[in-house]
C-alpha cells in the first residue's frame, strides 16, 4: 500500500471510556491537499496528535510513507512538518532564535531560517521577541517552523486560526503552492469547509470521532447536486406515470421531488408528463451549497 | 542526538534568569561569609588562629545542602517552564528526536549548569579566604574542591526527581513547594544523629562532604540519581503529549 502517504486503519483513541476518535481509516495520496473537516471537538487534533506519535492510539495503526509509525517514528518525522492546535513558541526568544532552536535539532541549513521567515512574511519581525507578536504572527511563525525542515508531508491543524482575512488568503495561496512547486502532500484541518474548499483535492469529514465522508472534492460537489421539484396538477397520478417510465420521485402536496437533474432526464420527465396531459406549473432546481451539505453531514450525521 | 537537543536547550535558556541563578547561589553563600568575617574579622581570626581555612569551610558547609536543594528545584522548574509555557512539548516532541534524548538533554544541561555553580563556589571560597589573608600556603585545595563538588554529586537523586516532577506537572507550584520544603527540611534532618540520619537522602549532600566515608554517599547519590533518571525517562517516553 505504498501509494498512500498517510494511511490509518481502525485508528481510535479512548479517553476515560469515551472515544475521541473511533475507527478512522484515512487515506491520503501523494501530492494531494487533504482537507480534514469537522466541528470543534470532533477529534481532528486528537487524530493529528496520533499521526505525529504525540499520543498513543488506543487501537489501530498509522502508516506514513508506507512505514509503520510505531516502528519508524523518527525516520518518518524527519520528512514531516507540523503545526498542532494553537502555536507553540518560546516567548522570550526572537523569531529567528525560535527557528534556530528547532534547526539545531533537525539540522536544516542555517540559510533556511530566513527563507521560511520570508515565505510566511515575517522577515521584518525576525529580531523581535515573539511574546510581543499578534496571534496571527505567532501562527505564521508556527507555519514557518513546520516548513523549516523542507518536509515532504505537512500537517497543519487549523493553521488559519487567528488570522485576519488577508492573512487567511495568503496562507491559502501558500498552501496551494505546496504540491505544485515542491510535490508536498498537505493535511490541513479546519472546522470550516470554505477554508479548504478552494485548495483541497480530497476532503475527510469527521463527526464525533468518526469519519463520515472521505472522497474527492469533485465528488462532494456531485453529492451537493440538488434535486428538481415539479409542481403539477395531479402529483399522485404523475408519480405513478413516472414510475412506469422507470423514474423515481417523491410527492409532497402538489410538488414532485426528483433526484435526477441531468438535462436529458429532466427533458424526458417533462415530455412524458405533458404527453399524459398533466399541467406543469413550475420546474425548479434546488441546489444545495457545499456548505449546506457539510452542515447537514456534520449536523444530522447523515451517512453518505 | 542528545547533543542536538542540548545545543537547542542552551539557546532556549537565554534571558530566562537561569544563568543569573547559577551565579547567585554560590556568590550569595560567599557574600554571607564575607559579611560574617568582615564584621568580626579580629575576633574570628584570633579565636580560630591556625585553622582559619577549616573554619571558613565549616561555616560555608552549613549552607551548601540547602542551597543545592533550592538550586536543583529552581533550575529544574525554569527549564521545564520554558517548554510548559506555550506547551512547546507538542512542537518539540513532533520533531525527529527521541524522547530519551529530550529528557537526557534536560538532565545534562541542569547538571552542567549546577556543576558550573559548584565551580563558582570553589573559586569563590578560595578568593574569599585569600582576600581575608588566610594565606596561600595553608589553602586546603582538596577540601575546597570536595566541599564544592561532592555534596552536589550526592544530591543528584534530587535533581533527577525534581526534573521529572517539573517536566511532568504543568503547574510548577507543586514541585517548587516540594523543593523548598526539602531544602528547609534538610536543615532539620541534618540535626538527626545515628544511622537513620545517614539513610536520609536529604542528608547525603552533607555527608558527601563531612563524611565519614564520603565516597559512600557520593556513590549512593550517583546510583540513586541514575535510577530515578532512568525511571523518569521510561515514563517520559510513554507519556501522552497533549
Ligand atoms: N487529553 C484529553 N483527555 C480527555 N478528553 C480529551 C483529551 N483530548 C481531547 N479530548 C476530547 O476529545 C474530543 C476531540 O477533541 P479534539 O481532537 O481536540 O477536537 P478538534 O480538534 O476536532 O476540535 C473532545 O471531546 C475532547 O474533549
Ligand atoms: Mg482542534
Amino acid at each position: 500500500m505504498n501509494e498512500w502517504i498517510i494511511e490509518t486503519k481502525g485508528l481510535s483513541k479512548r479517553y476515560k471510556g469515551r472515544y475521541a476518535v473511533s475507527n478512522l481509516n484515512l487515506k491520503i495520496a501523494k501530492g494531494d491537499i487533504y482537507g480534514f473537516l469537522g466541528p470543534n471537538g470532533a477529534g481532528k487534533t486528537t487524530t493529528i496528535r496520533m499521526l505525529l506519535g504525540l499520543i498513543k492510539p488506543s487501537n489501530g495503526s498509522v502508516n506514513i510513507f508506507g512505514k509503520a509509525l510505531n516502528k519508524e517514528r523518527l525516520s518518518i518525522l524527519r520528512r514531516v512538518g507540523s503545526l498542532v492546535e494553537y502555536p507553540s513558541y518560546y516567548g522570550h526568544l526572537s523569531a529567528t532564535d525560535n527557528l534556530e532552536a528547532i534547526r539545531r535539532i533537525i539540522e536544516a541549513p542555517k540559510s533556511r531560517i530566513s527563507e521560511v521567515l520570508s515565505i510566511v512574511g515575517l522577515a521584518k519581525e525576525a529580531r523581535r521577541p515573539v511574546k510581543g507578536f499578534s496571534l496571527g504572527m505567532k501562527q505564521r511563525l508556527g507555519i514557518a517552523s513546520a516548513l523549516l525542515g523542507n518536509p515532504e508531508l505537512l500537517m497543519l491543524d487549523e493553521p488559519t486560526n487567528g488570522l485576519d482575512p488577508s492573512g487567511i488568503l495568503e496562507i491559502r495561496e501558500l498552501i496551494k503552492q505546496m504540491p505544485k512547486q515542491h510535490g508536498i502532500t498537505v493535511l490541513i484541518s479546519s472546522h470550516l469547509l470554505s477554508e479548504v474548499e478552494l485548495t483541497a483535492g480530497t476532503v475527510g469529514i469527521i463527526r464525533q470521532g468518526e469519519l463520515v465522508f472521505q472522497d474527492t472534492i469533485a465528488n462532494l460537489h456531485q453529492q451537493a447536486q440538488g434535486s428538481m421539484s415539479l409542481v403539477v396538477s395531479d402529483p399522485e397520478q404523475a408519480h405513478i406515470t413516472l414510475r412506469q417510465h422507470g423514474i423515481e420521485s417523491v410527492h409532497r402536496g402538489k410538488t414532485l421531488l426528483l433526484e435526477q437533474t441531468s438535462d436529458h432526464t429532466v427533458a424526458r420527465i417533462v415530455r412524458t408528463l405533458v404527453e399524459r396531459k398533466h399541467d406543469i406549473y413550475r420546474v425548479e432546481e434546488k441546489r444545495k451549497t457545499l456548505e449546506e451539505l457539510f452542515l447537514q453531514i456534520v449536523g444530522e450525521g447523515t451517512q453518505l | 542526538m542528545m547533543f542536538k537537543a542540548l545545543s537547542s536547550d542552551f539557546l532556549k535558556i537565554r534571558g530566562k534568569g537561569i544563568w543569573f541563578l547559577i551565579f547567585l547561589g554560590p556568590l550569595g553563600i560567599i557574600a554571607m561569609q564575607a559579611l560574617n568575617y568582615g564584621l568580626r574579622y579580629d575576633y574570628l581570626t584570633q579565636r580560630y588562629a591556625g585553622r582559619l581555612w577549616e573554619t571558613l569551610l565549616a561555616d560555608i558547609q552549613m549552607f551548601v545542602p540547602i542551597s543545592l536543594f533550592l538550586g536543583v528545584t529552581l533550575v529544574s522548574s525554569l527549564l521545564a517552564h520554558i517548554e510548559h509555557q506555550t506547551n512547546a512539548w507538542k512542537q518539540l516532541l513532533a520533531l525527529p528526536i527521541s524522547r530519551n534524548a529530550v529528557f537526557f538533554s534536560k538532565f545534562a544541561i541542569s547538571f552542567l549548569l549546577l556543576t558550573l555553580s559548584c565551580m563558582v563556589l570553589a573559586i569563590g571560597v578560595a578568593a574569599l579566604g585569600l582576600s581575608l589573608r588566610f594565606g596561600m600556603e595553608t589553602m586546603p585545595i582538596g577540601s575546597i574542591l570536595r566541599l564544592s563538588f561532592l555534596p552536589f554529586a550526592a544530591s543528584l537523586p534530587a535533581l533527577a526527581l525534581f526534573l521529572w516532577l517539573c517536566m511532568l506537572l504543568k503547574n510548577q507550584a507543586v514541585p517548587i513547594t516540594l523543593g523548598v520544603l526539602a531544602a528547609i527540611g534538610s536543615v532539620f534532618t541534618s540535626l538527626i544523629s545515628g544511622t537513620l540520619s545517614k539513610m536520609l537522602p536529604l542528608n547525603w549532600p552533607m555527608f558527601g562532604y563531612i563524611g565519614p566515608r564520603q565516597e559512600l554517599f557520593v556513590a549512593a547519590g550517583f546510583a540513586a540519581g541514575c535510577v530515578i533518571c532512568l525511571m523518569g525517562t521510561l515514563h517520559f517516553i510513554k507519556k501522552d503529549v497533549n
